[in-house]
C-alpha cells in the first residue's frame, strides 16, 4: 500500500512537471507572438509585401514589439497589413512613423521595421494607418544591375580603346609612356624642378626668417613699423615739406638778389664785378693795416702819458676788483 | 514453376499482412468500445502510467540529452562554415520539437514499453492467465489492454516534453562551452524561433505514437501464439511493427500539417 502511494506521488510529480514544461513552452511561444498581455492594432499599406507572413515580427527601433496579424489585399497594388503592437510601446509611436519591410538577416524571414517619427507629431491611435516605404525588390535590383552591367561593358570597351591607343603611342599619355626622348627630357626637367624646389625652399625659409626679424625693433623696418616712430617721421616729413617750400622761396629770393647783384647797377655789382676795385680795396686794406699798427703805437704812448695814465690805472683796479669778487 | 511459387508466397505474405491489419483494426475498435464501458480500471491505469512513464524517464532523459549534445556538435561545424552559428538555437529547437524529440522518444518507448507489453501479455496468454481471468468474470481486455493503451497514449506526450527539454538543455551546454552563449540568450533564441505551428502538431502526433505503441504491443501479446517461442516472437514483432507504424504515422502527421500550413 505504501509502495502504491509513493508510486502515485512520483507519477503525480512526473505528470505535473511534464505538463508544466508544456505549459511553459506554450506560454513562452505565445508571449513571443504577443498572444498574452495588452496589445493594440496598428495598420500600414504596401505595394508589395515581399513574402511577409502572418506572425512575422514587427520591430520598432530594432526592438520586437509585435507581430503581423492580418495581410489583406485591398486593391490591385495595395496590400493592407494589420499588426498587433505591445501597448507599452504603442504610446511612443508617432503618426509620422514609417513602416518598411526588411529581412531578418541575409536568409531570415521578413520583418516589418517601424522607423520612429521625428518632431512633435501626435501619437498614433488604435487602428491608425501609418505611412510605409516600399522596399527595393529583387527585380528592381536586378534591373539596376543590368543597367550597371551595360555601362560597365561600355566603360571597359572605352578603356580598352584608350589602353590600345596608349600602347601604340598615340595621344599625350601614349607619348608620355612610349617616347624615350621625352622621358629623358622629363627626367631632366624633374631634376631641375627638384633643384629649383630645393632653392625655393631655402629662399622661402630665408624670407620667413627675414619677415620674422621685421617684427623686432632692432632694425630699420622694425623701427619704421613702430607707430610712435612713424608719427614722428610723419611730422618730420611734414616739417621737411614746409622747410622745402621755405628753402625754395629763399633760394628764389637769393637767385633774384644774385641776379640783381650781377646785372644791377648797385654797389654790390660794382664790388663783385670790378677788378680794379678789388686791387684798390687790397691796397686800402694794406694801408688800413699799417694805420692800425701805428694807432696801436699811439694808444700805447697815450697810456704812458701823464694826462691819461690815471684813467688807465683806474680801469685796471676796477678790473682786479671784479676778478676778486 | 519458381516464379509461380514466388508470386504465391508474396500473395500469402500480403494476405497475412492485410489480415493482421484487419485484426489490428478490429482490436482498436474493441479498445474504443471497451474504453467507454464501466467499470473503469483506474488503479491499474495509474500503475501502468507509473511503469511506462516514470520508469522510462531515465532512459528518455539520457537519450534526449545525448541527442541534443550530439546534434549540436555535429551541426556546429557546418553552420560555422556559413558563419551562421547564431542560428544554432533556432535550428536545433525546431528540429527537436518538430521531429527528433517525438520520434526518438517514441522509438525508445516502442523498444522498452512495446516489447514489454508484448512479452507480458504474451506470457499471460501462454500461461493461460488471460483465459483464467475470463473464467473468473473479469474482462481481461478492459483490465489488461485498455489500461495499457490509455497509459501509453497519455504518458508518451509527457515523456516527449521531458525528452525535448533535456535535449535542448544538452544542446545549450554545447553552445555554452563552444560558443560562450548564455542560458538566457540561448533559450530566448529558441522561443523566438518556435511557433505554435511547431509545438502543437508535434504534441498531437505524440498521442498517436503512444496509442500505436500500446495498441501494437497489446495486440501482439494478446494474440500471442502458443509456446514460449511465441512470447519472444510477440515481443519482437511488437517492436518491429510499432517502429514501422511510428514512421507511417509520422509521415501522415507531417503530410497533414503541411496541408494545414498551406491553407
Amino acid at each position: 500500500m505504501e509502495k502504491t502511494t509513493s508510486q502515485k506521488i512520483r507519477l503525480g510529480l512526473f505528470v505535473i512537471i511534464g505538463l508544466l514544461i508544456f505549459i511553459l513552452a506554450t506560454y513562452l511561444i505565445g508571449d513571443k507572438q504577443k498572444m498574452f498581455g495588452n496589445t493594440v492594432h496598428l495598420a500600414t499599406s504596401f505595394n508589395n509585401v515581399n513574402g511577409l507572413q502572418l506572425g512575422n515580427n514587427v520591430r520598432y527601433s530594432g526592438v520586437n514589439v509585435g507581430t503581423v496579424r492580418n495581410i489583406e489585399m485591398i486593391g490591385d497594388t495595395n496590400i493592407r497589413v494589420d499588426m498587433i503592437i505591445d501597448e507599452d510601446i504603442f504610446k511612443h509611436i508617432k503618426k509620422n512613423a514609417v513602416a518598411t519591410i526588411g529581412s531578418d538577416g541575409l536568409v531570415g524571414s521578413m520583418v516589418i521595421n517601424i522607423l520612429p517619427g521625428s518632431g512633435t507629431a501626435a501619437l498614433v491611435e488604435p487602428g491608425y494607418e501609418i505611412s510605409s516605404l516600399n522596399r527595393i525588390r529583387t527585380d528592381d535590383l536586378l534591373n539596376t544591375f543590368s543597367k550597371t552591367n551595360k555601362n560597365a561593358e561600355r566603360l571597359t570597351e572605352n578603356l580598352l580603346k584608350i589602353t590600345n591607343e596608349i600602347n601604340e603611342g598615340e595621344g599625350t599619355v601614349g607619348l608620355l609612356i612610349n617616347d624615350m626622348a621625352m622621358a629623358k627630357d622629363l627626367k631632366t626637367t624633374m631634376s631641375y624642378l627638384k633643384t629649383s624646389s630645393q632653392k625655393t625652399s631655402e629662399s622661402i625659409s630665408n624670407l620667413n626668417r627675414l619677415i620674422a626679424s621685421l617684427n623686432n625693433k632692432d632694425n630699420v623696418i622694425g623701427i619704421l613699423k613702430d607707430t610712435a616712430v612713424a608719427n614722428r617721421m610723419k611730422a618730420i616729413v611734414s616739417n621737411l615739406d614746409k622747410t622745402t617750400v621755405e628753402i625754395n622761396k629763399t633760394v628764389g629770393n637769393v637767385n633774384k638778389t644774385i641776379l640783381n647783384i650781377k646785372d644791377g647797377k648797385g654797389a654790390l655789382n660794382y664790388l663783385s664785378n670790378d677788378p680794379g676795385l678789388v686791387r684798390k680795396i687790397d691796397s686800402t686794406m694794406t694801408n688800413l693795416n699799417e694805420a692800425s699798427i701805428r694807432l696801436n703805437e699811439d694808444l700805447e704812448a697815450l697810456k704812458h702819458n701823464f694826462l691819461f695814465r690815471g684813467y688807465f690805472r683806474k680801469l685796471e683796479r676796477e678790473k682786479l676788483r671784479e676778478q676778486r669778487k | 514453376m519458381m516464379p509461380m511459387n514466388a508470386i504465391f508466397k508474396i500473395t500469402e505474405v500480403f494476405k497475412s499482412f492485410l489480415l493482421e491489419i484487419g485484426e489490428l483494426s478490429f482490436f482498436a475498435a474493441r479498445f474504443f468500445r471497451e474504453s467507454f464501458k464501466r467499470p473503469v480500471e483506474f488503479k491499474e491505469f495509474l500503475r501502468q502510467c507509473y511503469n511506462m512513464g516514470n520508469r522510462s524517464l531515465l532512459l528518455v532523459a539520457v537519450t534526449g540529452f545525448i541527442i541534443g549534445l550530439v546534434f549540436t556538435l555535429q551541426s556546429r561545424p557546418t553552420l560555422q562554415e556559413f558563419g551562421a552559428v547564431s542560428w544554432m538555437p533556432s535550428m536545433v529547437s525546431i528540429s527537436i520539437i518538430r521531429e527528433i524529440g517525438p520520434i526518438i522518444t517514441a522509438l525508445i518507448c516502442a523498444g522498452r514499453i512495446g516489447s514489454g507489453i508484448g512479452a507480458e501479455l504474451g506470457s499471460m496468454r501462454v500461461t493461460e492467465q488471460i483465459d483464467a481471468m475470463e473464467v473468473s468474470g473479469t474482462n481481461p481486455f478492459k483490465y489488461l489492454v485498455v489500461t495499457r493503451i490509455m497509459a501509453t497514449t497519455f504518458m508518451l506526450p509527457i515523456l516527449v516534453f521531458f525528452g525535448d527539454a533535456i535535449a535542448l538543455f544538452g544542446s545549450y551546454l554545447v553552445e555554452n562551452v563552444k560558443g560562450n552563449v548564455s542560458f538566457l540568450l540561448y533559450f530566448n533564441q529558441v522561443f523566438n524561433a518556435l511557433e505554435f505551428g511547431d509545438l502543437m502538431p508535434a504534441t498531437i502526433k505524440t498521442f498517436f505514437f503512444g496509442f500505436a505503441i500500446g495498441l501494437v504491443g497489446c495486440f501482439k501479446g494478446y494474440y500471442c501464439k502458443k509456446g514460449t517461442a511465441g512470447v519472444g516472437v510477440a515481443a519482437n514483432s511488437a517492436v518491429v511493427f510499432t517502429s514501422m507504424l511510428l514512421f507511417i504515422i509520422d509521415f501522415i502527421a507531417v503530410f497533414v500539417t503541411d496541408i494545414f500550413y498551406d491553407l
